[in-house]
Order: structure tokens, then sequence, then C-alpha cells
């Protein structure tokens, strides 16, 4: 008689484990933009390591990488000669656009800007190991001034947006992440520009998915997407990809765009998060709160 | 000092997990393929098979915590499974001959176990989308051969340490 009373206790042991399991992945599904401060301090402390421990580690494959770089250097330098021509006729190009869109501005009396930003350099300390949810952590947080939200970009556009910060730590959500919450508002630039929402990823083809899109809007396919400025924080005119391929939907309501992404989700090493200088009306609010 | 080295180790995996799957993420071994260290559980089951049950469970929940909260944001998921699996892994032990062999054959089946229920806990709450079919292919193989690699390395010296460990612990 003693064996079974022995097992129910373990039984009832497991089975309250497992109530205490859903219970916690359901609280942490919710969108949480704040963390609670053990959370926060957990975070912090490995944070610290984890950015001790990539000095060395990043050092390392930095000269890796370097010697690969060198085999490169011949050919690169041929095409970069090339190009240089091309760039001194851009550059004069972009200065006489810039001046005059600044005195247009100035009549119009209109000098916001939503592409205006300030970037805040970091370095990706760490990656989510097991991969489902794709996270990174960079090494700046609160005290330089990232909140939630904020767009994060590389050198070639936008990867993610910043999901949770502590004090020296932010935990960014790439666009790539197949979180159901993960959506970021987007425009295909055309003449008639069209817009949408980028949630989804496919995976194995590699393409974001940019939805809701009106199904009378015509799409070229290989035109540049943007983000549009018109969710909260994100400024606008930060590169997503390119139209690969335009599918309507199911009820034939709206279309879904394939596009093949600017940046690479993988080697990810130094991203910049963007603060817009226009702050939107929610931000403000909150930012009063 | 020599107390603090096995917590110190397992820090240190906690660490290097984090920062060779953003290394291991790169183009080296092509994109598609999803590279998962599993380091802790492999401590986790050393711990668990060279010292005691009662360690595995305590070192299995508290890096399991830590997991879920720097790593994953879902609470719950890991800090369950690490120390029901090292539950598991003393059960079997007791049938089982403890060579080294036979541990790192353990060790890669609870990861092998872990893979898969993780990936059927993500089906669940909706962020996995891929079929088994491509889990095996592009996760599972790519991830136990990495581990075995790991486990070829450093098994000799982690079951010299904790078996050291546990001596001086029983001495006293």
């Amino acid at each position: 008689m003693i064996m079974p009373q022995f097992l129910n206790k373990k039984l009832i042991l497991l089975l309250a484990g497992i109530i205490v399991l859903v219970a916690l992945i359901g609280f942490s599904l919710r969108e949480r933009e704040t963390l609670s401060w053990p959370e926060q301090f957990l975070k912090d402390t490995t944070g610290w390591f984890a950015n001790a421990f990539d000095k060395p580690v990043s050092a390392v494959t930095g000269l890796f990488e370097n010697l690969s770089d060198l085999q490169n250097t011949y050919d690169e330098n041929a095409k970069l000669k090339a190009r240089l021509g091309e760039y001194v006729q851009i550059k004069t190009e972009v200065q006489a656009l810039k001046k005059e869109n600044a005195e247009l501005r100035k009549i119009l009396g209109k000098e916001d800007d939503l592409s205006k930003y300030s970037p805040i350099q970091a370095t990706v300390i760490g990656r989510n190991p097991d991969r489902w949810n794709e996270l990174i952590t960079i090494n700046k947080g609160e005290m330089n001034g990232i909140k939630a939200n904020m767009a994060v970009i590389t050198a070639d556009g936008l990867i993610g947006k910043v999901k949770s910060t502590t004090p020296t730590t932010a935990t960014v959500l790439l666009v790539s992440s197949t979180d159901p919450n993960n959506k970021i508002s987007a425009s295909i630039v055309q003449e008639d520009a069209a817009n949408g929402i980028i949630e989804g990823y496919d995976d194995k083809q590699g393409y974001l998915l940019m939805k809701r899109i009106p199904f009378d809007k015509e799409i070229k396919i290989g035109s540049i997407v943007e983000t549009s400025g018109l969710g909260g924080i994100f400024p606008s005119r930060l590169i997503v990809g390119k139209v690969v391929e335009v599918k309507i939907d199911q009820n034939g309501l709206n279309q879904t765009a394939y596009l093949e992404p600017a940046t690479d989700f993988y080697d990810i090493k130094n991203v910049m998060v963007v603060k817009r200088e226009v702050i939107g009306e929610d931000a403000k609010s909150e930012a009063q709160e | 000092m020599k107390r603090l080295k096995l917590p110190l180790t397992a820090l240190l995996f906690f660490i290097m997990e984090g920062s060779f799957s953003n290394l291991l993420a790169g183009d080296i071994f092509g994109g598609d393929k999803i590279i998962v260290p599993r380091f802790i559980m492999i401590l986790i089951a050393f711990i668990t098979i060279y010292g005691t049950r009662r360690n595995g469970m305590i070192y299995g929940f508290i890096l399991g915590l830590m997991y879920d909260v720097v790593y994953t944001e879902i609470l719950g998921v890991y800090m369950f499974m690490l120390p029901f699996f090292a539950y598991l892994i003393a059960k079997i032990m007791r049938i089982l001959q403890s060579n080294l062999l036979v541990t790192i054959l353990t060790s890669l089946l609870f990861i092998t176990f872990l893979e898969v229920i993780v990936y059927q806990i993500n089906i669940l709450i909706g962020f996995a989308h891929i079929d088994f079919n491509t889990f095996w292919k592009s996760r599972l193989v790519p991830t136990l051969l990495l581990n075995l690699a790991f486990l070829v390395v450093f098994s000799y010296p982690l079951k010299r340490m904790i078996e050291k460990q546990k001596l001086e612990s029983d001495g006293e």
C-alpha cells in the first residue's frame, strides 16, 4: 500500500508542475513592454558577463573574418574604383536635392520630418539559442535612451524592433521572427504607394510576408519596401526589402507581397537602434504618464 | 574557490550558449541549418550521473529559469523541463552502467527529447510553423552533431571535475 501512495505524491507534483508551466507560458505570451524587476536584474547581470565574454570571442572571430576579407580585396577594389566616378555624380545630385527639399519644406511651413532619426550604436552580445523565437540581446539599454518598440537597423536596412529593455541591455525581436505579435507598418515605394503590414516569415524561401495591401493596388515586382512611419515611434523610410512575388488573399479583399529582405538575419554583429526625432502622439502621451 | 568551480562552469556554459548561437547563426554552416548549442543540458546530465540527483535537479531549475528569463522570454518551459529531465536521467541510470560512452549517448538522447518537446510546445503557442520532416533535417541532426562534437572534447574533463567535487563534498 505504500508504493501507490508514494507514486501518487509524485504524480500530483508533476501535474502541479504542468499547471504552473501552462500558467507561466500564458503569462509570458501577453504583450509585455516592461519586465518585472527580478527579470531585469537577471538580464542585467548575465548581460554584464556576456559583454565581458564577447570581447575575446569577437577578437578571435574578427581575426578570421579579416583574413577571409583579405582574399577578396583585389576584386573588390577593382569594382569599387569603377563605381567611384558614379558616386561623385550621385553625391552632387543628393546635395542639390537636399537643399531643394529644405527650401520646399520652409515654403510649406512643415519642419517635422518622420524620416529624421538619431542612431544609437550597439553590439550583439547574445542570441536566443533555441531559435524558435528570433531574439537577440544588445549591450545598450534604458540608460542609453533605448525604449521598447524602437526600430533596429544594420547598415543594409531594418532588422527588427526592441521588445523589452533593462537598464543596460535590450532584447530585439527580429523581423523574421514568427511571433504572432510581430507587426510592422510598411509601404511599397512606387508611383502609387501601397501601405501594408509586415507580419510573418516564410522559413523555407526566406521571404518576409507583407499583408493587408488593398486588392486594387497594382504592385510592381522589384519595388523597394520601406517602413511607413505610421505606427508610433518607427521612423519612415528605413529599407525593409524588395518585392519578389504578389498573391491575392483567399477572400480576395487583400493582397500579400513576398519580400526579399534587404538584410541578412543570420549574421548580425553591430546594429543601430533608431530614435525618431518627431515623436508620435501615442509615444508623447506615454512619456507624460 | 573549489566550491565555486561548478557554478562558474555552469555560468560559462550559459553565456556560451548565447554567444555561440549568434556565431553559429552566420553563414559558416549555411543559413538554412539551425544548430542549437545544448551545453546546459549536457552539464545537467553529467551532474546527475556523476554527482547527485538532487544537485542535477537544482542546477536544472536555476539554469532553466535563467534560460527562460534571459533568452526565450517565455517563462516556464526550460524551468520545468530541465529538472524533470534530471529526474528521468537518474531513473534511467539505475538500469544502465555509468561509463563515459553511455553518458554521452544518454546526453544526446535527452537533447533529442528536449528539442522535440520544445518544438511541440512552440507549435502549440504558434511560434513554429515547420513540419516534422523539415525539423528533423534542418534542426535536429545538425544540433546533435554539434553537441556530439562538444561532448567528445569536453566529456572527460567535465566528468573528472564533477567527480572531484562530489568526493570533496562527501568528505566533509
